[in-house]
């Protein structure tokens, strides 16, 4: 034994074997993170838990009967929600134009026209407007004898002229472009953000080989913001999945009888108004399944690009 | 090791609770009283809902708090005005977890009962005594198993108004008081240029108005429409459902204005106020307002024109609309009783006339304060005996899913088989979705 060693002594105290200790050792860790769980376990897994028991029951809050998958065929069955699917799918050919359009505008103002800041701060402004201050202003200009048909009506346009709130067959693409005209700023803010950041000099490289304006957006820039764009289209997929409800609500509440409603609506109004809790916690398990895939594809298309990146 | 037991213990206990917190609550209707229930100590939470009904109600209401209040200084009334559109979700989401107002409003019967089968709401008739309830007017719209739920504030008509320089440009020398008679006034109207009835039904209710005024007419008795809402009978039967063909003709006839499809029924009905308009059905209250605005030497009323042949065809329709009630989680519901009988008041009776242009439900009310030729019509109409407001009768899911849906489905073009074909799956998917509530309806029905 050099002189440098020292043996220390235990000091005395419980005695204690090594799997005990090393079992308490391990439960540190998860009391720490047990607020956090707690917190989520209580604000998502217990609501979805509890959405998935209710979509197996009738009723209405205060007596619920078993009814096993009954509400999903009733679900299916029930004309109204299927036209509640078909709307939303309608509201998802928003989201290709709002892309196309979004892109044009962005790269259009990315050229640095004159003004293009004020233009941007334009474009923006009704994604900051309430939706329901939204609504409540096109339900008033969207009425058959509102500001759109006057306009047209004026422009000498009167057989163009709708009933675009009123009549089953325009209803939902009324509620379609007020969604385009609201989300259209962020395509626009969130693409130029991106055209802006990108390098100088594979611009200035491109066109001193030669590369004019069309090959410029189309070879250099958009294959550059190619992730942002596809995350703007999968943003704006599950908004108009599942975020559409106060458009509706406010410019239709669903009608005329039933032809502009949505699957949140539909939710809203059989769980809320008409006490079908366990059919509209049918329909929400049908929208959670839908909302999923589409994350799911938009998780895919991100690893997939960060793996192209990688290579 | 025991640590980790007594975790899982407490984390199974957690859990457990909140599971049962999300079950469905078990219908009591307890009209029990907590041991602190003190008429003169109280905080007291109103979910009120009338302005639409009775415009000037809700200041009315602010200032009787007020004045309770200062007599009763140990009360305090929290008043929270309801939007109609979330009238019945609002309350139903509150009575899942048993907690919000004290005293709460929904409309009669139907809307009401369903809280009641739902265990939340106490029977105001455990402590508004029988001499104070007598001079209540339209309680039968509340009441079930021998016990009175809710209490009426005012009673409400929808009358058929009409301007009456408006009909005597087009000729119209009486109001109509047929349906043959209103397809000719209509006529007539178009002809001067004039829009023979106000409307909106974007929202629904221009239809829901529809189906009281002219779904009982075929009808002998509402029992005819509760049978076909259970479906011991057919519900396409054009006896309870034959009212959508009326609608149409007058759709198709032009005798709406042309934009009803996409107008509120407050929008539609403005259109009466502003004189672009003939006629109108409007509640008491509105047509009280209108008067305002035209004069009401202006303004007539009548009954809806008879359509139809059942013994419900002449009757009037007029209903309380609005019941306020006590809810049974309430730790107040003597102070609760107290303020809603106080509202009873005689005086209370007069200033809420003299507010809205609305009749109290209350035998009580002077009469003689009524001081206009349209006020005396509207009393006669309203006052007139055996009437129904035949909405009531529906159950709140078939109200809103079918009723409301079906008329829209007329006044945006479509056909009276489609309306008709709205309604019935609106009652069939009902009956599915709704076992608990079915039974309750079948026996509330006495089927």
């Amino acid at each position: 034994m050099s002189s440098t060693q020292v043996r220390v002594r235990p000091v005395a105290g419980p005695r204690v074997s090594g799997r005990t200790a090393g079992r308490h050792r391990a439960w540190w860790p998860y009391l720490f993170v047990l607020p956090a769980v707690a917190a989520l376990g209580f604000g998502f897994v217990l609501p979805l838990l509890t959405v998935l028991r209710n979509s197996l029951y009738a009723g209405s809050v205060y007596q619920l009967e078993w009814v096993g998958l009954h509400n999903f065929s009733a679900l299916f069955a029930d004309d109204t929600f299927r036209t509640a699917l078909a709307n939303n799918l309608r509201l998802l050919l928003t989201v290709p134009l709002m892309t196309v359009l979004a892109l044009l505008v962005a790269v259009v103002l990315n050229d640095g026209v004159r003004g293009w800041r004020v233009y941007r701060t334009v474009t923006f402004l009704p994604y900051i407007l309430p939706a329901v201050g939204i609504g409540v202003s096109f339900s008033v200009f969207l009425q058959l004898n509102g500001g759109l048909n006057a306009s047209l009506r004026a422009a000498g346009l009167g057989a163009l002229a709708r009933d675009w709130l009123g009549s089953p067959h325009w209803a939902i693409w009324s509620v379609a472009g007020v969604v385009v005209w609201q989300q259209l700023g962020f395509g626009v803010v969130l693409f130029l953000a991106a055209l802006l950041s990108l390098p100088g000099e594979v611009t200035e490289a491109a066109r001193v080989d030669g590369a004019r304006w069309w090959t410029l957006q189309t070879r250099i820039h958009l294959p550059q913001i190619r992730g942002t764009i596809e995350f703007f289209v999968v943003t704006e997929a599950i908004t108009v999945l599942s975020w559409v409800f106060a458009y509706v609500y406010v410019l239709t509440a669903g009608g005329p009888a039933h032809s502009s409603t949505v699957m949140e609506f539909y939710i809203w109004e059989n769980g809320f108004a008409h006490g079908n809790v366990g059919l509209a916690s049918a329909a929400a398990v049908v929208v959670l399944a839908l909302a999923a895939i589409l994350i799911a594809v938009y998780l895919r298309v991100r690893v997939r690009a960060a793996n192209e990146r990688a290579a | 090791m025991r640590s980790s037991r007594w975790l899982r213990i407490v984390l199974m206990a957690a859990v457990s609770a909140v599971l049962a917190g999300c079950t469905a609550a078990s219908p009591s209707g307890s009209g029990a009283s907590g041991a602190g229930d003190d008429a003169e100590h109280a905080s007291l939470t109103y979910w009120y809902w009338a302005e639409s009904d009775a415009p000037g109600a809700n200041d009315w209401m602010k200032g009787r708090i007020a004045e309770y209040q200062g007599k009763h200084p140990g009360v305090t009334i929290n008043l929270v005005p309801q939007a109609t559109d979330t009238l019945i979700g609002a309350f139903t989401t509150a009575a899942q977890s048993k907690s919000g107002p004290d005293i709460a409003t929904q409309w009669a019967t139907l809307p009401v009962l369903s809280q009641v089968w739902g265990g939340a709401v106490a029977p105001i008739s455990d402590y508004v005594p029988d001499s104070e309830r007598k001079n209540w007017i339209g309680t039968q719209e509340n009441t079930y198993q021998g016990k009175v739920w809710g209490m009426p504030i005012y009673l409400i008509g929808i009358p058929l108004a009409y301007n009456k320089s408006l009909l005597a440009r087009a000729g119209v020398t009486a109001p109509p008081t047929t349906f043959a008679e209103l397809l000719s006034a209509c006529a007539a109207l178009r002809r001067v240029g004039v829009t023979p009835i106000g409307g909106g039904n974007k929202d629904g209710y221009f239809g829901a108005w529809f189906f009281s005024n002219f779904g009982k007419q075929n009808l002998d008795a509402v029992g005819d429409l509760q049978q076909a809402v259970i479906g011991t009978t057919d519900i396409k039967d054009p006896r309870v459902t034959g009212f959508y063909e009326p609608l149409h003709q007058l759709h198709a006839n032009k005798c709406f204005n042309d934009d009803i499809a996409s107008l509120s029924l407050d929008d539609g009905m403005s259109k009466f106020a502003g004189g672009q308009a003939a006629m109108a059905w409007g509640t008491d209250g509105i047509v009280a307002k209108w008067a305002k605005t035209l004069g009401a030497d202006a303004i007539g009323v009548v009954k809806t024109p008879t359509w139809g042949t059942g013994k419900l065809a002449s009757v009037y329709n007029t209903t309380q609309s609005s019941t306020a009630f006590i809810t049974s989680w309430s730790a107040h519901k003597k102070a609760a009783a107290q303020f809603l009988a106080w509202l009873h008041d005689p005086a209370n009776l007069t200033s809420w006339y003299a507010a809205t242009g609305i009749f109290p439900a209350d035998t009580r009310f002077d009469q003689a304060t009524i001081s206009s030729d349209l006020g005396r019509s509207l009393w006669e109409l309203t006052s007139s005996p055996g009437s129904v407001w035949l909405e009531n009768y529906l159950p709140p899911a078939v109200d809103g899913d079918g009723d409301l849906a079906a008329g829209q489905v007329i006044t945006s073009g479509g056909s009276v088989a489609d309306a008709v074909a709205a309604f019935a799956k609106a009652t069939q998917k009902w009956r599915g979705q709704n076992p608990a509530e079915v039974k309750n309806y079948t026996t509330w029905s006495g089927r």
